[in-house]
């Protein structure tokens, strides 16, 4: 028995040693049980007492600008969009529909980030029209080139 | 601080000549992963090797062969970096607002998530690796690799700022009215995010 438990203990060492995938996956795996453990532990855990200097005054936000929980809801959004993605992935629906679908979405989320994380919707028509006008050429120029040499995709 | 004075509207400040030259940068960024992306779509499924590991589950001449795409492990790892994005927004608003404890605390969340968005790369190229797929193993592999490395080693760059960034703030050198530099870091970052929005979809989901 305990032989068969040392041969069994060798090959899980020697698999580990030889898959690379294993020796970072196992210290991720480690530190999320850890994680777990202090989670669950009854001890309690204390944030440090806030320094005098960091207590400084605490502004509001600059005017125009939107709050931390706007920032917030916006990051559920893009979060549940990428749950949709995900879901669609599977979904035994025809091609063309799950490739505009796939589009559709993943462009709703870039002009959300763009919008409202880079704050394009609040900031100079110029940064707009600096990006928008690249983004653009490079679709136009890369659709030209994979319609001219007739790539699987389009 | 320079300023251009000629572009201005109801909602901004002066323009600062830092902010012109990231969008700048930015724009160049967008022709360069334009490319990467471009070249990828182009010889998808035109690899010579026909023996060679394929991206999705391919049928041919009756022979299945399976797809080497772990859609669930992406899915995390683009969900991992969108969040950081949240992050990174939030300690731009902490410091816009004064609260260097935010400051600190969103600014290595966000460092935090960007690591764990390069250790799942790490994990996935060396599955890839092992099930046969490299860099030079066929059109494929030449693509994707390329692609999906140029994009690790912007968000490794990105690390590195916020890094620094979470340093400076710490020892006190990173105050309110230092936040552009937040600023420009977070639209560096949001610009990566945006990237692996589209290479998640245009690469991985859409077969």
């Amino acid at each position: 028995m305990l032989e068969l438990l040392a041969v069994v203990l060798a090959e899980s060492v020697k698999s580990v040693i030889e898959k690379p995938s294993f020796l970072i996956g196992l210290p991720l795996l480690g530190l999320g049980a850890i994680g777990v453990l202090i989670a669950l532990s009854p001890i309690e855990l204390r944030w440090p007492e806030r320094p005098k200097d960091l207590a400084a005054e605490i502004m509001p936000p600059p005017p125009g600008q939107p709050t931390a929980q706007v920032y917030i809801q916006v990051g559920a959004i893009l979060a549940a969009i990428t749950a949709l993605e995900v879901a669609i992935y599977y979904l035994n629906i025809v091609q063309g529909i799950l490739i505009a679908a796939l589009l559709a979405l993943s462009a709703l989320k870039f002009v959300l980030v763009l919008l409202w994380f880079m704050h394009l919707r609040f900031d100079t028509k110029l940064f707009t029209v600096l990006f928008s006008g690249a983004l653009l050429g490079v679709i136009a120029l890369f659709m030209v080139v994979l319609v001219t040499l007739g790539s699987n995709f389009v | 601080m320079a300023t251009v004075a000629t572009h201005q509207d109801a909602h901004s400040g002066p323009l600062d000549n830092r902010k012109l030259l990231m969008w700048l940068f930015l724009a160049s960024e967008c022709l360069f992963f334009g490319g990467l992306i471009g070249t990828y779509l182009l010889y998808r499924d035109r690899s010579t090797d026909i023996d060679g590991p394929f991206a999705h589950d391919t049928t041919i001449n009756g022979i299945h062969y399976t797809g080497i795409y772990d859609i669930p492990f992406t899915s995390v790892s683009a969900f991992v970096l969108l969040m950081s994005s949240v992050s990174m927004v939030l300690a731009l608003a902490a410091i816009q607002r004064n609260d260097r404890r935010g400051l600190q605390v969103w600014l290595a969340c966000t460092a935090l998530l960007g690591l764990t968005f390069l250790a799942g790369q790490a994990f996935e190229f060396t599955v890839f690796v092992h099930e046969g797929l490299t860099l030079d193993e066929n059109l494929f592999g030449t693509t994707f690799f390329v692609l999906t490395g140029f994009h690790g080693a912007h968000v490794s760059v990105g690390v590195l700022i916020l890094l620094s960034l979470f340093v400076m703030a710490v020892q006190g050198k990173l105050t309110h009215k230092q936040s552009l530099n937040v600023e420009l870091a977070g639209l560096y970052w949001h610009f990566v995010d945006v990237v692996w929005i589209v290479i998640f979809t245009l690469v991985y989901l859409i077969r």
